[in-house]
């Protein structure tokens, strides 16, 4: 009976061999192409230069693969930061002919186009690291200074929660797309406001700011407002869009900054999107648990 | 000494500077708009310079078309800007994304407002052009 049941799961033998075929198609060399990588370690070196290595790559290659492939067989100190290679993690951002992608998603081929050159440099805007690697820790200095967590006044509640904080879906939705933000550092890097003004917030930390604001559950509306209603805060916006046009995620910051300054104008009317939402009542909690 | 930690920094830091407002290619076309909005925007802050002092100075009626188009995309491309940044035409945050998602603010409704921008500077431009070069010269 066992062996009858696990017979429907094989695939029947036409289909199998095209699965096959397939793979084997996505991992043929299809073409050779040259990389054109930007080498500089601001510790030792005077001035950046180039590296070109050539790449047999083919059609299921991405850009991370390619410079894997030449650091473990060209090139050992090539400096480039990865982690998850499915684009999660957000550490492997970086300039691919000239615009922000992440190198874990987009393939040689694609980035190539007609031509057989890929030309990869560091995050524009962002201190080298070295090489491919650019540095942080600016960028995620600006994500906290606009306080994203949940702030409450009821202390009580939210060390001791009695309950969940209640949430309906329309309520969600006026955040969730925000959430998304994998904090890789595209948008800033495309911002052309970011390329002269060092100090402005930038698309990411703007859009968490506005994440948060909306969020029924925070009560830091105007906490956040100070943080964000200032000189190199969300007015230095222009709404060149190109955050949202490079965004890996989908995350659609200039959206976002767009909605925080109509809510940072609402409020110098008196205008509160909401009130703190408040955790569900005990008698609503039991019977959901002997509903379900 | 000095100038080398200088060369250093400039590299290290990886600013672009005044030419990242210009580097338009592979993006769309709201960051061309915002590279001629702000040319457009250093012109007029000139021209009133120059208009200050001399108000006199005025090289021919081709002068006044030029800048009937400089002033006219400002415009025209600013009511855009002004009802976007009001969180107009740019959309509601989606609960549900497609697999490769493209921004609902680029490419929903605010895309007709490109449009419209495009269409009233043109027309706007042509009037101004029209009123410099033939109704100006008529009138002597």
């Amino acid at each position: 009976m066992a062996s009858e049941e696990a017979k429907d799961y094989v695939l029947p033998p036409e289909v199998l061999e095209e699965t096959v075929r397939a793979s084997e198609e996505l991992w043929k060399p299809v073409k050779k192409v040259k990389f054109r990588i930007y080498k500089y370690n601001p510790k030792k070196d005077y001035a950046p230069h180039w590296e070109e290595h050539e790449l047999e790559v083919s059609k299921g290659m991405t850009v991370l693969d390619a410079l894997l492939t030449i650091k473990g067989e060209m090139d050992p100190t090539l400096g480039v930061r990865y982690s998850c290679r499915m684009g999660l993690c957000g550490s492997c951002a970086m300039m691919i002919n000239g615009k922000q992608m992440l190198a874990c998603q987009t393939r040689v081929l694609e980035a190539a186009g007609d031509g057989d050159v890929v030309e990869l440099r560091p995050l524009d805007n962002f201190p080298v690291e070295r090489d491919l690697a650019a540095d942080f820790t600016h960028f995620f200095e600006k994500h906290k200074s606009v306080k994203p967590w949940i702030i409450r006044s009821d202390e009580v509640e939210l060390n001791n929660p009695t309950g969940p904080y209640k949430q309906t879906v329309d309520e969600y939705a006026r955040y969730y797309q925000f959430t998304d933000c994998i904090k890789c550092g595209a948008c800033l890097s495309a911002c052309p406001t970011a390329a002269t003004d060092y100090e402005y917030l930038g698309p990411q930390a703007l859009a968490q700011a506005y994440r948060y604001m909306v969020d029924t559950r925070d009560d830091g509306l105007d906490v956040r407002i100070a943080v964000v209603d200032t000189e190199h805060g969300c007015w230095r916006c222009h709404f060149a869009a190109s955050c949202s046009d490079v965004c890996p995620r989908g995350v659609d910051p200039a959206q976002g900054i767009q909605l925080l300054k109509r809510l940072i104008i609402k409020r110098k009317f008196g205008y509160k999107p909401h009130k703190p939402a408040e955790a569900l009542p005990a008698k609503v909690k039991a019977e959901s648990k002997s509903g379900g | 000494m000095e100038a080398e930690s200088g060369y250093r920094e400039y590299y290290a830091r990886n600013m672009r500077g005044i030419s990242g407002w210009f580097k338009v290619r592979a993006y769309t076309i709201e960051r061309w708009l915002y590279a001629a909005h702000r040319i457009t925007g250093i012109l007029i802050v000139l021209f009133i310079l120059a208009h200050f002092y001399s108000t006199g100075w005025h090289p021919g009626l081709w002068w006044d078309a030029l800048l009937g188009v400089v002033v006219t995309f400002h415009v025209a491309n600013g009511i855009r800007l002004i009802l976007a940044e009001l969180g107009l035409a740019i959309g509601k945050p989606l609960l549900i994304k497609k697999p490769s998602q493209r921004p609902v603010s680029i490419e929903g409704v605010q895309r007709y407002l490109v449009v419209f921008a495009l269409v009233l500077f043109i027309v706007l431009a042509a009037i101004w052009a029209y009123y410099a070069l033939v109704v100006q010269s008529m009138m002597g």
